[in-house]
């Protein structure tokens, strides 16, 4: 079973599950579908639809393969949120830089992720758009220190040049594999960390999901 | 029969095993005793392993004789369908009666109630339990038709069959714990078969695929909606909720899709019937292929509408309009149910396990849906939560969702004038019925008067009486007059003459 994080042996593949968060209107689809079709307001897109895009990548000779997971950004769905980026190994967070709603909606997601997810999960902070550079409402200084202090990694990108975005997938599979290496690590012996992935599979209502984790991999 | 055995009577045969051999019978042996229910037990997988074994023959024959595979298969489809349909009827009948029972498992069960527990004991009787053994049947005969060409094939087999038969005695256990025995077992089975594939996990996932179906098939009965959980009473709620909001538009919800292209509308009818049929799977994978299948209808009804591919902004409104649409039956059950028994790695992060997640959300999103997420005032909500009003009777479709908020509006003006107007009209028709019964009435008292007044005065005067009732001052000299008889004997009165002179 290629299950979420499960590594091991070099010869195993990584599956990797990754959600798009974000105000509506932002460039999500734009963006996923630059990185996995690269095209652009086309009217040739293969795919039927982009919410739900796969992606295999070949990393320094690991095979990993991503799942991006798009989520429906508009405010009335936001409460759902907890149910898309349940077990998700990575999380995009995008906003418009010629918009200054939508960086504050990023913030309130940080929050949220933070406080469901803790540290397992990576974030990347996206400010998409940059082709408008002359309308920015979201100083670059402002962004990166932003993302500095939550521990995320922030990423200038435009769907429509196709700047920044293979970057930024690239160092988030990356960063996604270290931390399933750390968890390994952390859990020491197969056994714990099967059942802990399993664990995480139940689609179940329940905030603690986040504490238990944490606190197996401090004490071990 | 259960109201006789209310109180905590029992009948010492009760007690006794049931094959009569004279000792104590138990609740969890099916009312048998130690002895008798091993023997039963014994009998019943040695014939199970008999029928196992009858209908591998019985395969491969028919596989030797027949030329043309896909055919007869074919033709025989339809069959199948309706023989489920019938099998899940009789599977909610058997769940509702059952659940007639359990108040009364602490006593030992009644001989009676025995056969319909389908799903817990040997009662070879039982129609139910033929259908099921027939679905059984099949499911373990395809398994070993699967694992055959594998070397560790019959070891596969062998640690299902016996998992899935150790589930049975595990019936009193939560459905959440079950949940946790089986995914234990994939787990520690899919481990195993990494190891022994040297991690081609394609290969891993199709074996995984086919121990679900086994395992799920033979189980389905009695962990789908089990009594220990309250999926039913959830069932029931979120019914009882989309039915309460039959008047959701496309433009509340802002779905991109335009139903008076043939197509699109083609497409949203087959997505809906896609989410009904979920329920009449009995695998989880089988019900997650229904989902896809109604997700990639949405999705293309949303690409013919829109000229171009769905994100999940366009999809999950989408697929929420389709779940009010469709209002599928046992909705909450099914997703718990998939929730508890699917293989994990297909939930996390498959393709499947998306489209599973959006309709997840599109049913967390139907229970807390309120006015400010259709873009409602709260006045307007409560009216059509109430049905007071509906937005579909004066709104033509196609009307923009910005003009659909005041068309409301006045829609619920007019429905308020219509009831003052209505209320008028039904105070006119009290006064005319209250006008109806005073004539009716005042002719009455009219006629009972005349009667009483005919009757007060004897038969043979009835012309003068008349005449005495309206004209009261001459009649008294006239009566005088009437009793003298010789009255025309008299002569003239006399008449004062006037003499000239």
């Amino acid at each position: 079973m290629s299950s979420a994080g499960a590594a091991g042996t070099s010869n195993r593949t990584y599956s990797f599950k990754v959600v798009l968060l974000g105000e509506g209107c932002v460039g999500k689809t734009s963006l996923v579908l630059r990185y996995c079709e690269n095209k652009f307001n086309d009217k040739h897109i293969t795919t039927l639809q982009a919410s739900f895009l796969t992606k295999k990548l070949n990393i320094t000779g690991k095979r990993v393969n991503l799942a991006i997971w798009d989520t429906a950004g508009q405010e009335r769905f936001h409460a759902l949120g907890p149910i898309y980026y349940r077990d998700s190994n990575g999380a995009v967070l995008v906003y418009d830089v010629t918009d200054e709603d939508s960086f504050q909606k990023v913030k309130n997601w940080v929050k949220e992720l933070r406080k469901m997810l803790g540290n397992d999960i990576c974030l990347c902070i996206v400010g998409n758009k940059i082709d408008l550079d002359k309308d920015r409402h979201v100083s670059v200084e402002d962004a990166e220190s932003y993302a500095e202090s939550v521990g995320a990694k922030h990423y200038h990108t435009s769907a429509k040049l196709n700047k920044g975005i293979e970057e930024l997938f690239l160092d988030l599979c990356k960063r996604m594999m270290e931390t399933a290496h750390a968890e390994e690590r952390a859990k020491g012996n197969g056994a714990s960390q099967s059942a802990a992935t399993r664990r995480g599979v139940q689609i179940v209502d329940d905030e603690p999901q986040a504490t238990p984790a944490g606190g197996c991999c401090s004490s071990g | 029969m259960s109201i006789q055995r209310r109180g905590i009577h029992l009948d010492q045969s009760e007690l006794l095993c049931k094959k009569g051999c004279g000792f104590y019978g138990n609740a969890a042996w099916q009312g048998f005793c130690s002895k008798c229910w091993r023997e039963e037990k014994q009998r019943q997988i040695q014939e199970d392993w008999a029928l196992a074994e009858r209908l591998q023959r019985e395969e491969e024959e028919a596989y030797a004789n027949r030329q043309q595979k896909s055919q007869p298969q074919a033709a025989v489809t339809p069959f199948n369908k309706f023989e489920e349909r019938k099998n899940k009827e009789k599977s909610s009948k058997v769940h509702t009666v059952t659940k007639f029972f359990t108040p009364s498992t602490k006593t030992p069960p009644k001989k009676d109630a025995a056969p319909f527990d389908a799903h817990s004991g040997p009662s070879p009787s039982s129609s139910t339990r033929r259908h099921s053994c027939l679905e059984d049947e099949r499911a373990t005969q395809e398994f070993i038709d699967f694992l055959k060409p594998l070397k560790s094939g019959r070891e596969i087999f062998k640690q299902c069959r016996a998992f899935t038969e150790g589930m049975v005695y595990k019936q009193d256990m939560g459905a959440d714990e079950l949940s946790e025995c089986v995914q234990d077992f994939y787990q520690n089975l899919s481990d195993r078969l990494q190891a022994q594939f040297k991690g081609s996990s394609d290969h891993v996932e199709s074996v995984m695929d086919e121990v679900e179906k086994y395992m799920m098939t033979r189980l389905y009965k009695a962990v789908f909606c089990p009594e220990s959980t309250d999926d039913e009473k959830k069932d029931l709620a979120i019914q009882k909720r989309i039915r309460s909001l039959h008047w959701v538009t496309i433009e509340m919800l802002c779905v991109p899709v335009d139903e008076d292209i043939p197509e699109v509308s083609d497409r949203v009818v087959k997505a809906i019937t896609d989410v009904i049929e979920m329920d009449s799977k009995w695998v989880p994978k089988e019900k997650l292929a229904c989902i896809t299948r109604c997700s990639k209808h949405i999705f293309n009804a949303i690409k013919v509408s829109k000229k171009e591919a769905a994100s999940a902004d366009d999809f999950l409104p989408t697929l929420i309009y389709i779940v009010l649409k469709a209002n599928p039956p046992r909705l909450q059950s099914n997703i718990q149910y998939i929730t508890r028994f699917c293989n994990p790695s297909r939930l996390m992060s498959g393709e499947d396990g998306y489209y599973f997640t959006n309709l997840c959300c599109a049913v967390a999103f139907i229970e807390k849906l309120d006015a400010q997420s259709l873009n409602l005032s709260s006045e307007e909500f409560e009216l059509y939560m109430s049905g007071q009003a509906s937005p579909n009777w004066l709104q033509t479709r196609g009307a923009s969702s910005s003009s659909s908020g005041s068309t409301a509006l006045t829609q619920v003006h007019n429905q308020a004038d219509l009831s003052v107007l209505d209320k008028r009209e039904e105070h006119v028709r009290k006064g005319a019925r209250q006008l109806e019964n005073d004539l009716i009435d005042w002719t009455n008292e009219v006629e009972q008067k005349v009667q009483s007044a005919l009757e007060s005065f004897p038969a043979g005067t009835p012309a003068p009486a008349g005449t005495a009732a309206s004209e009261p001052a001459p009649a008294a000299p006239s009566a005088i007059d009437s009793e003298n008889v010789e009255n025309e004997l008299l002569p003239p009165p006399l008449q004062p003459q006037v003499f000239a002179g």
